[in-house]
Parts: C-alpha cells; sequence; structure tokens
C-alpha cells in the first residue's frame, strides 16, 4: 500500500438556523491518499489481488482516526473513494465495498449497518459529498446527513482517495417527524 | 459571552501528513494544518469611515485563543508547532478592511505569538470571497521568518463559508519544513545580480 498523504477533517457546527448548537455538532473526516494499485495496467478483469493487497490495510489505518478526530461515539458514519483521472470507478469500489475494509470501522465503533458511500472520478481538487447514516439503524431519520470535503491536490490522475466520515450526532436541529410515523 | 453570543457559527480544523512527496519519504515529517472559524461581521451596515476597534476588541482575542487552542490541542502542542500564518476571508456583503480588523491587530497577532511561543510577525492571507473559496494560507518559521526551509503554505477552506455577512477567519500551522527542502539560505546563497549574470539575461 503506497500512501502519499492523510488529511484530516472537523466541522464543529455552533450555529444552526440562528439558534445555538449546544453541545457543537462534529463531524469529522479522515482520508488517506493512496497510489490506485492498478493504474497502468489496463483493463483488469480480475480485481480480487489488489483489493486483497489493500482493502483491509487502508481500513485499518483510517477507522481509529477518525474515531480519534471525532473524539466521542460515532453515532453515524459513512465512507468515501475518489478516483483519479486514469482510473475506473470499480477501482474505489473494489477498495471500499468489501467487509475487509469496512469491518474495520464498523468493528471500531460499535456499528452493525452498511456504510453509505459515495464513489466518483474527477481531477484533484474534486469536491466530493461524504453520505452518513446511523451506525446501528439506516431509518433513523435524524442521522441522515453529509459533508463537503475537498483535497486541492488530490486525486492525482493515477490515485485513489479512500476516506471516513464519522458524526458524533444527528443533524443540528434536527426535527423531522421519524420514519416510523410514516410507515404505519 | 459564549462563542455562539458572539456570532462563531462554525470551527473547522483541516490538516495534511505528507508520507511521500514524489514517491520519497520526507526526511523531516511534518504536519501542515488550519484552523478557520465562521463569525457574523460585526460591521454590516457600517460606513467606510467608521471606527472599528471596539469590535476588534471584543472578538479578535476570543478568536486568537480559541484557534491556537485548536492548532495546539491537534498538533502535539506548542512546542511542536515551527511555523504560522493568518487568513481573513471576507463575505461579499462585507469590506476587506473587516477581515484586516480580526488578524492585523495587536488584539489578534500578538495573542497568537504569546500562545505558539513565537516571535515573528506573522504572513497572511485575505480576500473577499463567495462561500467555499480556497485561500491558500502561507506559513514560515515562527521564531526566524527567512528560515528557508519553513516557506511553505496550506490550502483553507469551508464549503458553506462565508456568507455574505460573515467573515472566516483562520490560522495555519506547521509542526516541520517543506518535504525535500533543498534550496540552500540566506547563508549559502552566492551573490546573485544582474551583471553577475551575463549572458542569462543581458
Amino acid at each position: 500500500m503506497s500512501i502519499r498523504k492523510i488529511v484530516t477533517l472537523t466541522e464543529d457546527v455552533l450555529i444552526e438556523g440562528g439558534r445555538e448548537v449546544t453541545p457543537a455538532a462534529r463531524v469529522a473526516v479522515v482520508a488517506a491518499i493512496v497510489k490506485n494499485p492498478w493504474a497502468g495496467q489496463g483493463f483488469v478483469e480480475d480485481l480480487s489481488a489488489g483489493i486483497d493487497g489493500n482493502a483491509s490495510d487502508i481500513g485499518a489505518l483510517l477507522a481509529p482516526r477518525v474515531l480519534e478526530a471525532l473524539g466521542a461515539p460515532a453515532e453515524a458514519y459513512g465512507k468515501a473513494a475518489i478516483v483519479g483521472l486514469n482510473g475506473e470507478i470499480e477501482h474505489g469500489s473494489g477498495l471500499i465495498h468489501t467487509l475487509a475494509f469496512g469491518n474495520h470501522f464498523r468493528d471500531a465503533a460499535n456499528a452493525t449497518t452498511l456504510l453509505p458511500a459515495v464513489e466518483k472520478r474527477g481531477p484533484a481538487g474534486v469536491v466530493f459529498d461524504i453520505p452518513l447514516k446511523h451506525i446501528t439503524d439506516a431509518t433513523i431519520r435524524s442521522h441522515h446527513q453529509s459533508i463537503e470535503v475537498r483535497i486541492n491536490d488530490a486525486p492525482h490522475a493515477d490515485e485513489i482517495v479512500i476516506a471516513l466520515a464519522a458524526a458524533a450526532q444527528g443533524r443540528p436541529q434536527q426535527r423531522l417527524a421519524a420514519f416510523a410515523t410514516e410507515t404505519k | 459571552m459564549n462563542d455562539q453570543g458572539l456570532g462563531i457559527r462554525k470551527i473547522v480544523y483541516y490538516s495534511e501528513e505528507i508520507l511521500l512527496e514524489n514517491g520519497l519519504s520526507p526526511a523531516v515529517p511534518a504536519i501542515r494544518a488550519t484552523a478557520a472559524a465562521v463569525v457574523t461581521n460585526p460591521w454590516l451596515d457600517g460606513k467606510a469611515t467608521d471606527d472599528l476597534n471596539e469590535e476588534v476588541i471584543q472578538l479578535a482575542p476570543v478568536l486568537a485563543r480559541k484557534l491556537t487552542d485548536v492548532l495546539t490541542k491537534e498538533l502535539g502542542g506548542v512546542d511542536a508547532i515551527q511555523a504560522f500564518g493568518k487568513a481573513a476571508i471576507v463575505g461579499t456583503a462585507g469590506e476587506i478592511e473587516h477581515g484586516a480588523a480580526l488578524i492585523h491587530t495587536p488584539f489578534f497577532g500578538n495573542l497568537v505569538r504569546e500562545y505558539f511561543d513565537g516571535e515573528s510577525i506573522i504572513c497572511f492571507a485575505d480576500d473577499r470571497a463567495d462561500a467555499g473559496a480556497s485561500l491558500v494560507v502561507p506559513l514560515w518559521h515562527k521564531n526566524a521568518a527567512a528560515t528557508r526551509t519553513h516557506y511553505q503554505t496550506i490550502t483553507t477552506r469551508i464549503s458553506d463559508a462565508p456568507r455574505p455577512g460573515e467573515i472566516v477567519v483562520a490560522l495555519g500551522a506547521s509542526t516541520g519544513p517543506r518535504p525535500h527542502s533543498r534550496i540552500g539560505d540566506r547563508l549559502t546563497d552566492p551573490i546573485v545580480k544582474a551583471d553577475t549574470l551575463g549572458d542569462l539575461i543581458s
């Protein structure tokens, strides 16, 4: 696994809708900029070797870091794979849509649900939004949220940005009716 | 008054740790980071001749304290911080001078130096822009500004700030030099003048 850079982002919201948010609502992101394991190989039919050689290691690196950046138990989470212009979106999907990647985060966060994800291809500096949902019940509407990320010099054309996001709470000022009230 | 009462809407921390640059690990690793606060512009609807001092005294010291606290905690203590810089992005309803007021007086800069245990003038960038604008924050050594190894930058950006009536105030810091810094310094430089370069530029 070749990692060029690790990026950490935290956002604390203190005011939303003109009203105080107390305590401040925090969302954290940690991203690793990795070399695309399939760069320069043309169309690779079987991606399993590159997945087996990288996905678990990247998940193990990012999971404790994003929880440390959050500094509180995670209540919602999500993930991202942003592929540089020379790669396939399938390359990013290969690295993040495996249990070998996601279980590191699920186990560290005591989570059970699937991680919502964004997969996208773009140039260095591309803006992407990571969706987050509740860690044990993806129907908990208060916790549906997203965080926007941009890394000015990544991904290079032969790189992939792999990121995890965690939130310590639902949306600030969340006040929508629960999902269950509409399905009775 | 609490942070919200002062109009602080958001605090954002961003850091980059470089493990490889041009394929090689830096001999001296460094983390570059920014801490940024989104605040309501206290001078909206004011005139271009208004005195700004009263609000500066109320707000700038709090921002200096808050942003240095974030960077000190995240970067592993004051002694770990070797380089610093500052920045302001004024929303489109404000004056550039409003951003300058928050970062260019002793009520911000002196406190940043005191909290970071630094002596240098603090290098800076400022701009007026829409929400989501990127701004490159210059950094240099906190005690020896001419130290060339520590000339570096970090880009700060907040997706939804500044709104037209807000100001983003950011502080940048680095725990080390540029990766692979190798362009000499003032002690090793040759004397360079136009006439010593001869045919190259004649």
